[in-house]
């Protein structure tokens, strides 16, 4: 510990605080997350084992972050990493306007090849979203927090849970409860960052599992046995049935978007998972070769941690509104308003 | 996968010299710990030496293996592997001296079900205990969660094992389907299998990868049966012409064959005698429990304070 200046607080990471120090060293600026070992039940949290084993058999990827090392400190250890600025969450809720097609270009770019690096390696991340997914000051997307992350070349017989992912990026066989699963579940949570970053809202924000699947089924239409044959075979497929709905084009889900993008979005939003496409086929999708090309990672915004976004953007749109109302219904009474325009 | 693998690049050791050396420093430091600091002059015959050590070694090892054997749900053959590896890394640095092999063998299986996903609560782990009653239960699992983190540190925090399981079923499927010209590739499994179980107890884990122990397993397994695979050597594996792999090949194959062969499970009496060394050497010097008591005493009361500001240590008051 003596090796690190502490210089202020990062925020709290899944098993611990994390803090931004300084190496004395070497004058290099890192990430140190303390994993402590209060509650005693268990011993050392299989999050933090996943994370070490992960990280530490893989070579140096330019998009996945690097644990440079590991120590023992007072009653746990640390986990040091590369300090980053910042995270595609904050990108995303910091952005005035939309973001440019090259730079949703980029991101999904630099998220792709990470994962491609990922399941080259035989890793599942299973918990896939843009808070999860960390940008350097340089603009460089890196994929971090591998808690949950596992090795797929396990023996066939041993089940998985399903209570990974966080719920708005969580595949539809998790959602049904599967306990085997494929590294299908990250490219459909590639999915549902790549709706995201075209939207700048989640493509499904369900508010509990069942909404969850309630959100999916409503885009992509009930399944039938048909377009997901698997899916009598889930544990959860009996235990409830949804009124069936055609699917939405995509095209009214992410507006504004051009066909090249729909189309590689359609190819990651698949019932069944061995269909979606493949982090490595994606990369040499048209979209990628098209114009406008990706940006470049300097031509990416890159927000301070911690950087207030504007409020009104936390709000929830009032429920009662429209666009079939009068405008006037919904706009503040300029009655109201009239006290303070003097002052102006 | 094994060649970017941390087992790869610290735990494979190019000879058994070296596999012996460091465990005779490890035997060494511990002796003149104890004959400098915790009790001057005492006698050399009083403590282990490096050969007793081995005898000890190779008894808590296989306690380890029949252990995990009877484990219950059925402990998959990766977990145990890892397990087994996890305690002779341990004890390349370290002496049965300062550190009982009977709670480290126990702590190296609970540290490889939780790193190998198998995953067991707790209580269930040392349900396993049968011969200890709750409360004898309770306490071993307070020892194991206390020495975990000595444990991982010990590993250097390198949890992943490759063992030579799966590079068999590879090999199997291997010749399935690229060397038909022997007939029955299955039947190599039963003695392949006894080989990998019998190397497990030898170093062959620290001085070869696995892919190389389950091929000698393999044609080993043939040979007995006597079959010839020389042409899938040659031909399926590629080695045709490439004299210098092919000799080093014959040659790690022989020193692991020889492993196995020179591999003594230590007699009852011997066992016996080291153990009540042990035993005297633990309570008379303790050298690790020492520093261990107060560690469960820092859990009830004694230490909290201490703890307390160690945890001040990482709050933001501290930063400004």
């Amino acid at each position: 510990m003596e090796q690190y200046i502490l210089l202020g607080r990062v925020g709290e990471g899944a098993h611990g605080i994390v803090f931004k120090a300084k190496h004395v060293e070497t004058g290099e600026t890192v990430a140190l997350k303390k994993v402590a070992l209060r509650r005693l039940e268990d011993g050392i949290p299989n999050q933090a084992l996943r994370e070490i084993k992960a990280l530490q058999e893989i070579e140096d990827n330019q998009h996945v972050v690097k644990l440079k090392d590991v120590f023992p400190h007072g009653t746990g250890f640390v986990l040091v990493f590369d300090f980053m600025l910042s995270d595609l969450s904050e990108v995303i809720r910091n952005s005035l306007r939309p973001l440019t097609p090259a730079q949703v270009k980029g991101y999904m770019m630099m998220l792709l090849k990470g994962v491609v690096f990922l399941h080259h390696n035989n890793i599942m991340h299973r918990d896939l979203k843009p808070a999860n997914l960390l940008i350097s000051s340089s603009g460089h997307l890196k994929i971090a927090d591998f808690g949950l992350a596992r090795l797929f070349s396990e023996e066939g017989d041993r089940l998985y849970s399903h209570q990974v992912a966080t719920r708005w990026y969580r595949a539809p066989e998790l959602l049904y409860g599967a306990r085997k699963y494929d590294e299908g579940v990250d490219l459909w949570a590639v999915g549902c960052i790549f709706g995201e970053l075209l939207n700048l809202s989640p493509l499904f924000p369900g508010e509990n599992d069942i909404e969850q699947l309630c959100c999916v089924l409503r885009v992509l239409g009930t399944p039938t046995q048909d377009s997901w044959p698997e899916i009598v075979e889930l544990p959860d497929y009996n235990k409830i049935t949804f009124k069936e709905n055609p699917a939405i084009p995509l095209e009214e889900i992410v507006p504004d978007t051009s066909p090249q993008a729909i189309d590689l979005l359609y190819k990651f939003l698949v019932y069944p998972s061995k269909q979606r496409c493949s982090a490595r086929q994606a990369l040499l999708h048209p979209y990628f070769f098209s114009s406008p090309l990706p940006a470049h990672h300097s031509e990416l915004p890159i927000p301070q941690r911690g950087g207030r976004p504007p409020r009104q953007r936390l709000q929830a749109p009032p429920t009662d509104f429209s666009v079939d109302l009068p405008l006037q219904n919904s706009v503040v009474d300029p009655a109201l308003l009239q006290g303070h325009a003097t002052c102006l | 996968m094994f060649h970017n693998s941390s087992q790869k690049k610290y735990w494979i050791f190019p000879s058994e010299d070296e596999v012996e050396h460091k465990r005779s420093k490890a035997n060494q430091k511990v002796r003149s710990k104890i004959q400098e600091n915790v009790k001057p002059g005492v006698s050399d015959s009083m403590l282990l030496e490096r050969h007793e050590e081995d005898v000890l070694f190779r008894h808590y090892e296989k306690r380890l293996l029949d252990f995990c054997n009877v484990f219950k749900p059925v402990m998959p053959k990766s977990v145990v592997g890892t397990a087994i590896m996890y305690f002779k890394r341990f004890y390349m640095n370290n002496s049965i001296m300062e550190y009982h092999p009977r709670i480290i063998m126990l702590t190296c299986a609970y540290l490889s079900c939780k790193v190998d996903e198998f995953n067991v609560s707790s209580t269930q782990f040392v349900g396993n205990l049968v011969q200890e009653s709750p409360a004898g239960q309770e306490r071993v699992l307070e020892q194991i969660l206390e020495f975990e983190l000595l444990l991982i540190q010990q590993l250097h925090f390198h949890l992943v094992v490759h063992n030579p399981y799966r590079p068999m079923e590879g090999l199997l499927i291997d010749i399935k389907t690229r060397y038909p010209t022997l007939e029955n590739p299955e039947s190599l499994r039963k003695n392949a299998d006894d080989f990998l179980t019998q190397a497990a107890m030898t170093d062959a884990g620290l001085l070869f990868p696995p892919s190389q122990i389950a091929l000698t397993a393999i044609l080993n397994s043939a040979s007995r049966a006597s079959l010839s695979m020389e042409s899938y050597l040659n031909e399926c594996l590629g080695l045709k012409g490439d004299k210098e792999s092919l000799s080093k090949m014959y040659d790690s194959m022989r020193r692991m064959k020889t492993l196995l062969k020179k591999y003594e499970f230590p007699k009852a009496e011997l066992v016996n005698v080291c153990k009540q060394k042990l035993e005297r050497i633990h309570a008379e010097f303790g050298i690790s429990s020492n520093k261990r008591k107060r560690g469960y005493e820092e859990d009830g009361h004694v230490a909290k304070e201490a703890r307390l500001a160690e945890e001040e240590e990482w709050t933001d008051e501290d930063l400004i």
